[in-house]
């Protein structure tokens, strides 16, 4: 029995009014007068509630607010009765009131190399500082609808396109479209989204990294005097928005520290629109120094009921499920500075109810109003006008029924810029069950109502007998009228109605019998059974949540692993130095590092020394991989026939599982390679196995630049369908070419920074290939033929570079003596072959040919399925070719180290090199062996004890994490389909999932 | 030396060259080998053994030490002291002479065209002439499955030998089977940058479409005709037993939906391939009789949270259930790759599967799913001799390394275009 009544009966246009400069309509409607809202709980800032309060504004600022605030008497008064106040949020991430950006469109498979824009602006589609969000803003009624009813107030808006998306514009979810554009400019914005450009560099996150740095050095060139050499109205507008706070909205966990890392650079500190799971590396977000905006984006229980699906659903979104809703508050513990954002919820319903769920979780609720109102006031810097219930600042104000953190809380308006906007009206309750009596001159009807759905309402009338009715209630507004149907007992009365209109108390109106007299009668009220209000507060014991894992995945730490003192006994040790393969060895390993090698070692010297009996078992260097594309969040930018700005160790991706796979099979360290879809490719990463470790940490520290060249089929695009016709070079002679050009191109800017009178643009490209000329970068390319080896190498030997590495290089023993005059080393395939027609003389005696020449040769994996036994592909050494066994061991391990320059301190066991080291079941290059410990830099990363305790750990940990699931869809609450998130492996020539290519997976 | 005379005069050394060896002539002659290390594929081994054979047929199987031998009876004696005999290893599910490079499609005859498509054969287009097939005999793989590609049925494969002049001189059992392609039953579809699993929404019609198609070919397969319909006819065989039905499945919903349409079908003769869940339902397998081609074992494991070794365990895993398997290398790089067959083996008793079922997994089980036991797979008495001897253990690659190799008895020359090329450079 409720009825709904507004609250107020003011409609907001009645204040329409005019601006100055606008001719108007009709007679000009004015803003006069001042609204105070009284016995309101005021939340006037984060920390500060008042109770019972006032707030006053007039002309869309808050006029006073307090205690003892006197009404001035202009004041259209409202009585809140002890609803809520609180300063209206505000969104720093959003694209309200712009156009739907345009996808990328165009013709399939066609490169695109050029800018396809109008106008004088810079050659990348993807970079737009010219985008001012204010020139194209429109209010949208139904999504700021949407707002309001989150308690936004303000938003900041921009064009969500491009790496550099230009400038946004803070503004008011008004309906007036320069009443609303509050600040024009406000920030500028950045991402590693291409967005709408239908370019096709960059097309790879490296490449929009590159681009982005390249973009923030031109822009600086341009204003120090580039201009007079090109006119371009990109760089200009860079050069004016870098005055503005930037934003970063980064779409990925890792990115955060990427984004960062570019900040760092141009000495801009981003505010980083986050992903939410920031929790899961907290530590790393903490030292990384930045404030964020963060989602309330949590995913919803996963569908587990059926388990043969179920088991798809990766560890780490289970993981995330349950830890989501704690993000802010250990982001808060951490104290790390953050606001919040309503954008990435695709039911924005969703907002005040995932803010709840995270002030369950612990979260302060001051803290949860600061993110929502003052922390994105003062990034913006407008915190002396938005943000707070203050005099003077914009009144931008919501009304709630209750604290709005409280799950019964309903907004009932929403005030922005001191114009009312509904939300929910209040819903009135008149008519409450109870006793009730009516007054008809004499006759006395005593009337009994209940509450619910079908409600049996009775009226009794005593006129000698007692008569009964059954009472029909219906309320409208201020309204209400009786319909009282008599039993059969007392049908002689006939049916009976009331209509009456509310006083304070009581219904006074009119009486009709049943032969239509009428006569005033009184409703009044005898006992109201008071509503029992539901507690708010559940007695909830906390929740119990698992354990964060370093990396966020299966397989995942809960403790990382430390540094081990260990002195291994009666191993056979594969030194790879001239003490060759000792027996019955001892190796200690002690501070990361190899401090002893030999027999009868003493280890007193060292505390906590843990013993490890090696009979029968072997201990080698541990395996790296020459070449290898694991642990990446791109390989190719295949792009352009030079991309040698762009760098893998800007990509690197420690939450890959092939990491902890490959420590399964003894890989210690890798060269991360760009792929090989152009002869000029990036910049390699060289890491080390450490599972848990951020992305810097796996970098390998003080070890020489490395970049990918590449050769063949794959640089001239064969085998890339008929569309690929347009890119230079098309044939092993533009191949050729293209490094003359670029070397000279290199050696002319070279020659340039040599002047420092002269203004020389920064070239990212030419810096890597300088860095190539000066020995200071070295080359590992991608090879196949023997004919476009031997170029290269005349290339080289012409211009003064030496090629360091062939990789593939499966003709090499063609031409090994070559390769030894120029000095290359040679890292192959064990067997490889067929797979394209520059590998059909391919042979599995290559390496051993090449290794007979003198040559420096590795077996290299590409393959993260292969890289976990490539002591199985360096034993096809021995098979074919006949290479001793020591020898062919030092293909995975000491010469590969040597091709990486690493072998100071790495590739064989030798006092003072890292404790890298792998403990081998059996002969490490037999079948039949398995690693039983990888250690690196003396931290034992996998063991395979271990290896299966954890495995049983995260059964556990799935099962209970499903029966929560379980629970949760019991409760009703959604679910939704198992998720699988599927494993990337990459090869030479995948090409990137952003690029508009093909996939490829030949090699 | 006089071994080594003795081989000389057995294999005279071709000239290097860059085509393939001729295939070896009919043996009409007796040949003894002595000593080896047999392992005889049925899973048991004689450490010291001797094993004859005559007109290509296996004549004798004994532990050396047990049995007198006259020498002179034999036209040829092999000393074979230290080196290990095996049956010739088979190549399950390949697709080797169907492709030769593969970013050549001019090369590709793996897939043909169309959905239902039972009576293509891949026997016809079975490439003697291969490149790749003398380096996979170089390894002790002799035999294969050749198996046609794509579609849902993708037609018939046949048992070939690795040793012939053309198909059918190669052909060990034609058309031994049909291979069907189980539908998806889930299905990744990207979603909002995620791929989620769900239930492929055509499965249940796929399945309709394909129990129709059999239902079909059998009442067809009951009547007498006066016209062919000559896919219905490629299925005859499956009804009458004579044929057996290669179904290609790794989700465990999958191999047990296929179970259940052997039961409903009355097919007799089932053989699943792919089978990485197929540990889950082995129990139903056994009853059912139905073996698994086991997917590769130098694969990745499925799932990021599967154990880091599921595939190097899965053997080890159905030899404990005692589910009939057998090895094969369907997927990247299959035909190249068919020479480390013999290792995979060998990574498996790595992970705990004993020798004697590793070489079992190459050899007799992989002989007896295709159907050809009776004559192949095992070094007994009445087989064919198709063996090898290995200097050292052939599922290690350290010491695989196949001195000779009969097919029927025909003794192989087993250059290759590797050793040929190896040749040419070695002294450059």
């Amino acid at each position: 029995m409720r009825i709904i009544i507004c609250f107020f009966l003011v409609c907001h246009h009645l204040w329409m009014s005019a601006q100055p400069t606008f001719p108007y309509n009709g007679v000009l409607p004015k803003d006069v007068n001042a609204y105070a809202f009284i016995h309101a709980n005021i939340q006037a800032d984060p920390s500060t509630l008042l109770t019972d309060a006032t707030l006053v504004i007039e002309k869309g600022r808050v006029l006073a607010v307090g205690k003892d605030v006197s009404i001035p008497a202009n004041a259209v008064v409202f009585d809140l009765q002890g609803a809520y106040i609180y300063p209206s949020f505000i969104e720093l991430h959003s694209d309200y009131g712009m156009p739907k950006a345009p996808s990328a469109r165009r013709e399939w498979g066609r490169p695109q190399m050029e800018s396809s824009r109008k106008g004088a602006f810079g050659w990348n589609d993807a970079i737009r500082p010219e985008q001012d969000a204010a020139l194209i803003f429109s209010p949208s009624p139904e999504l700021a609808t949407e707002w309001r009813a989150m308690g936004f107030g303000a938003v900041l808006t921009h064009i969500q396109d491009g790496i550099v998306r230009g400038t946004s514009a803070l503004v008011s979810l008004g309906e007036d479209r320069n009443e609303s554009l509050l600040i024009p400019q406000v920030g500028a914005h950045y991402s590693f989204n291409k967005g709408s450009s239908t370019q096709d560099y960059p097309s790879s996150l490296m490449g929009s990294i590159a681009l982005l740095r390249q973009t923030y050095y031109d822009a600086d060139w341009y204003k120090k005097g580039g201009q007079k050499e090109e006119q371009n109205l990109s760089l200009q507008k860079m050069n004016e928005i870098q005055k503005y706070p930037a934003f970063f909205d980064v779409q990925d966990k890792w990115n955060l520290f990427r984004a960062d890392k570019v900040g760092d650079e141009f000495g801009v500190r981003y505010i980083i629109r986050g992903t939410g799971m920031e929790y899961q590396r907290i530590e790393d977000v903490k030292k990384s120094n930045v404030s964020l905006i963060i989602p309330l984006q949590f995913p919803q229980a996963f569908d587990v009921s059926d388990p043969l699906l179920a088991r798809w659903i990766e560890f780490s979104e289970m993981k995330h499920w349950e830890m989501a809703p704690s993000n802010p508050l250990l982001l808060s513990k951490a104290g790390i500075p953050f606001a919040l954002t309503a954008s990435g919820l695709e039911d924005k319903k969703d907002f005040l109810k995932n803010l709840r769920k995270s002030i369950e979780r612990g979260w302060s609720k001051s803290e949860a109003l600061a993110a929502l109102t003052t922390v994105p006031a003062s990034m913006i810097k407008t915190e002396q006008m938005l943000g707070q219930i203050k005099q003077g600042f914009i009144a931008n104000f919501f009304i709630s029924s209750e604290e709005i953190f409280s799950s019964n809380s309903i907004i009932y308006e929403n005030w922005v810029s001191g114009k009312r906007f509904e939300v929910n009206a209040k819903e009135k309750k008149t008519l409450s069950a109870g006793s009730y009596r009516l007054n008809v001159g004499s006759d006395v009807f005593d009337i009994k109502l209940e509450q619910g759905e079908r409600p049996k309402n009775t009226a009794i009338l005593v006129q000698g007998d007692t008569l009964r009715f059954s009472v029909k209630v219906s309320e409208e507004l201020n309204f209400l009228q009786l319909i009282l149907t008599p039993d059969s007992a007392s049908s002689r009365l006939g049916v009976l109605r009331f209509s009456g209109v509310k006083n304070t108390t009581d219904w006074t109106g009119q009486f009709v019998r049943r032969n239509g007299d009428v006569e005033s009668a009184v409703f009044s009220i005898i006992k109201e059974n008071k509503e029992e209000k539901k507690s708010d507060k559940k007695e909830t014991t906390p929740e119990t949540l698992g354990s964060i894992v370093y990396p966020f995945t299966a397989y995942g730490w809960e403790k990382r692993p430390e540094q081990r003192t260990v002195h291994f006994k009666n191993a056979t040790v594969w030194t790879n130095e001239k003490e060759g393969i000792i027996d019955s060895a001892e190796v200690i390993i002690s501070g990361g590092k190899i401090v002893a090698v030999g027999k009868n070692l003493n280890a007193s010297a060292y505390k906590n020394v843990e013993i490890v009996d090696a009979k029968g078992k072997h201990l080698t260097a541990g395996i790296i991989d020459e070449h290898s594309h694991i642990a990446l969040a791109s390989v190719n930018e295949g792009s352009q026939a030079s991309s040698a700005e762009v760098k893998e160790g800007s990509v690197v991706w420690p939450e890959d599982i092939d990491i902890y796979r490959q420590l399964s099979g003894g890989v210690v360290a890798a060269q991360l390679l760009h792929g090989s879809a152009n002869p000029i490719g990036g910049q390699s990463a060289l890491i080390k196995m450490r599972w848990g470790a951020n992305a810097d940490e796996m970098l390998i520290s003080n070890a020489d630049g490395f970049i990918k060249f590449a050769l063949g089929e794959n640089v001239k695009q064969s085998n890339w369908g008929d569309f690929n016709t347009t890119r230079f070079p098309q044939t092993r002679m533009g191949v050729e070419q293209v490094y003359y050009d670029h070397f000279i191109r290199a050696l002319e800017y070279g020659e340039q920074l040599k002047n420092p009178k002269k203004l020389v643009r920064k070239d990212l490209e030419l810096d890597a290939l300088l860095e190539i000329l000066n020995k200071k970068r070295f080359i590992t390319c991608h090879s196949y033929v023997q004919s476009e080896i031997n170029m290269l190498m005349h290339v080289g030997d012409s211009l003064g570079f030496r090629v360091n590495t062939f990789t593939h290089i499966l003709e090499g023993y063609k031409i090994a003596d070559q390769m030894k005059a120029h000095g290359a080393g040679g890292s192959s395939f064990s067997d490889w072959w067929a797979y394209k027609m520059e590998v059909k003389d391919a042979i599995p005696h290559n390496g051993a040919l090449m290794a007979r020449k003198g040559i420096t040769v590795a077996f290299n994996s590409d393959d993260a399925e292969m890289a976990r036994r490539l002591n199985q592909e360096a034993a096809k050494a021995v098979k074919y070719g006949g290479m001793s066994p020591e020898e062919a061991l030092k293909f995975v391990t000491l010469n590969p180290a040597k091709l990486l320059h690493l072998d100071d301190r790495m590739g064989s066991i030798k006092v003072g090199k890292d404790a890298d080291i792998v403990l081998w079941s059996g002969d490490p290059l037999s079948v039949y062996s398995k690693v039983e410990q990888t250690y690196v830099d003396g931290i034992c990363y996998f063991d395979r004890q271990q290896d299966f305790q954890m495995r049983k750990w995260m059964e556990q940990e799935r099962a209970r994490l499903a029966q929560k699931m379980l629970q949760a869809k019991e409760l009703g609450l959604p679910v939704i389909q198992p998720v699988y998130r599927a494993p990337k492996h990459f090869h030479c020539d995948t090409m990137d999932q952003s690029s508009v290519g093909q996939f490829y997976r030949e090699k | 030396m006089k071994n080594f005379l003795l081989l000389m005069a057995l294999f005279p050394l071709v000239a290097v060259s860059q085509f393939n060896p001729a295939p070896a002539p009919k043996q009409s002659k007796s040949i003894l080998i002595m000593n080896a290390h047999a392992h005889l594929g049925n899973g048991e081994s004689v450490e010291n053994a001797v094993v004859a054979f005559e007109k290509g047929i296996i004549t004798l199987v004994a532990d050396a030490r047990t049995v007198r031998l006259d020498l002179t009876k034999f036209d040829t004696v092999i000393q074979a002291s230290g080196m290990h005999l095996y049956p010739g290893f088979i190549a399950s599910n390949s697709t080797l002479g169907l492709h030769e490079i593969d970013a050549v499609r001019a090369f590709n005859d793996v897939a043909e065209t169309g959905t239902f498509k039972p009576s293509v054969r891949s026997a016809i287009a079975y490439n003697t002439d291969s490149e790749i097939i003398p380096t996979v005999r170089s390894n002790g793989v002799l035999l294969g499955q050749i198996t046609p590609r794509g579609g849902v049925i993708s037609g018939m494969s046949s048992v070939m030998q690795f040793d012939a002049w053309n198909w059918e001189d190669a052909l060990i059992r034609e058309d031994d089977g049909i291979h069907l392609n189980w539908p998806q039953v889930y299905h990744r579809h990207y979603d909002k940058g995620k791929i989620a699993i769900e239930k492929v929404k055509s499965y249940d019609q796929q399945l309709t479409e394909i129990r129709l198609f059999f239902e079909e070919a059998r009442a067809y397969a009951k009547s007498k005709m006066d016209v062919t319909e000559v896919r219905y006819e490629a299925l005859r065989g499956i009804f009458q037993g004579l044929k057996t039905l290669y179904v290609h499945a790794d989700d465990v919903k999958a191999i047990s939906e296929a179970l259940r349409f052997k039961r409903e079908m009355q097919i007799k003769h089932m053989v699943i391939v792919g089978g990485y869940d197929s540990w889950m339902v082995a129990e139903d397998l056994k009853r059912d009789s139905v073996g698994v081609m086991l997917r590769r074992v130098h694969d990745l494991p499925m799932l990021t949270g599967d154990d880091i070794d599921m595939t190097f365990k899965l053997p080890y895993i159905l030899y404990k259930s005692g589910v009939l398997f057998c090895l094969q290398n369907e997927g990247d790089m299959e035909r190249m790759g068919t020479r480390n067959l013999p290792f995979f083996a060998g990574t498996a008793v790595a992970h705990g599967l004993p020798y004697e079922e590793a070489v079992k997994s190459l050899t007799l089980n992989a002989a007896k799913m295709l159907g050809v036991d009776k004559q192949l797979g095992s070094i007994e008495v009445g087989k064919d001799a198709t063996l090898f001897l290995s200097k050292g253990d052939a599922l290690d690659m350290q010491s695989n390394d196949v001195v000779h190799a009969f097919i029927n008895g025909r003794a192989l020359t087993l250059t290759d275009k590797h050793k040929a090329l190896y040749e040419r450079y070695k002294n450059k």
